[in-house]
């Protein structure tokens, strides 16, 4: 199945790594890289990508907020969060602002293609145990 | 023949994107990755790599004090630091600790085909700010004969003791130091006496600040607070 993914995270080698995991997946494209949340929310509105892969930290505006826009915008664009913040409160929060899944940063090398590939079928996920996942989605 | 370069980052997604910026460089190769520092150190004992990239923020041993390491073992490693910060403690700790280039991870896809490139000529590469304050340590020593810096000195701590010390401060008990670093339970033990007797502290929680506050760990700030929820900002 083909998905096109917009990656989004302020620290260039960090977009290399994600797109070079993503590259691993036959029929998956990136169509493009931003490097903030307003970047994310204009390429987005563009580029209509399927997943939007999202920092949460980053400068000019916070992933969570461009999280909000962009699924204001698109309903039907999933976002997957991959973030450094390892919390249940963030990952809360995050699935509150539309968010389908939240993978933490260090663990994005094992995660992100199962992630990835839930979120595009519309399916929540995340690496915690569903019991410590409030019901925000 | 090719030039050979050890990564090490504790986030696996850093080290693809490193391998990726630096393969695609002819004549360069990675021959090893590392997830902590202490890893780096045996790594590069057994590999011996032409360069060495190490993150500063890793679990078991820093990427400071693995510095050290590999210098102390070879001086002529060429190592080139990875940080989040260019605070003058960082930079003068990297630099007492042999490193040959300062790399910024925000600027590292701009900067480090650059900072390697400088090591294999047998150069130093550091950012701007770096430089500054070399070259403002070099001119205070040609007014005044001697460095004039100002930071405060801190207490003298053997390389075993900075070690011991970022595994407490991670949560480490003194066994499970001792079979980090092979050690017995008591010479475990007596580093960590002779720490708390030397940094004049009671607690493991003094410890834990001195530890944050001197980047001998790095500790991930509390989640941002939460974004607003008011429809009209979109």
């Amino acid at each position: 199945m083909s998905i096109r993914i917009l990656i989004v995270d302020d620290h260039p080698v960090v977009r290399h790594g994600l797109k070079t995991l993503i590259g691993e997946h036959p029929g998956w494209e990136v169509v493009a890289e931003a490097a903030d949340g307003l970047e994310a929310v204009e390429m987005a509105d563009k580029l209509s990508p399927d997943v939007v892969v999202l920092d949460v930290s980053m400068p000019r505006m916070h992933g969570l907020e461009a999280c909000r826009r962009i699924r204001q915008n698109d309903p039907n664009c999933e976002i997957l969060i991959v973030t450094q913040h390892d919390s249940l409160q963030m990952m809360e929060e995050a699935l509150l602002c539309g968010a389908r899944g939240y993978v933490v940063k260090s663990n994005a090398a094992r995660d992100l293609l199962a992630a990835v590939d839930a979120v595009s079928k519309h399916k929540n996920f995340t690496a915690r145990k569903p019991e410590q996942v409030s019901d925000a989605n | 023949m090719k030039l050979r370069i050890l990564i090490a980052d504790d986030h696996e997604v850093v080290r693809r994107g490193l391998c990726t910026l630096l393969q695609s460089h002819e004549g360069w190769e990675i021959c090893g990755e590392a997830n902590n520092g202490r890893a780096a150190v045996e790594m590069a004992t057994q590999l011996k790599p032409d360069v060495v990239i190490l993150d500063i923020g890793m679990p078991n041993l820093n990427g400071l004090a693995a510095t050290r390491q590999l210098v102390q073992q070879d001086p002529k490693c060429k190592v080139i630091v990875l940080t989040i910060t260019d605070s003058d403690q960082v930079i003068r700790e990297a630099l007492d600790a042999g490193a040959r280039g300062f790399v910024l991870k925000s600027d590292a896809a701009r900067d480090l085909v650059a900072a390697v490139e400088a090591l294999q000529r047998n150069r130093m590469f550091f950012t701007p700010r770096v430089n500054d304050m070399v070259l403002a340590g070099f001119l205070n020593r040609g007014h005044n004969g001697a460095a004039t810096s100002t930071a405060p000195r801190l207490p003298q701590l053997t390389p075993r003791e900075r070690e011991v010390i970022q595994l407490l401060a991670e949560g480490k008990s003194s066994k499970e130091v001792a079979s980090v670093l092979n050690l017995s339970t008591k010479t475990a033990e007596t580093h960590r006496s002779n720490i708390m007797r030397k940094l004049g502290f009671h607690s493991i929680r003094d410890l834990v600040v001195y530890a944050v506050k001197n980047n001998i760990i790095q500790v991930q700030l509390p989640a941002e607070s939460v974004v607003p929820r008011d429809d009209s900002a979109a």
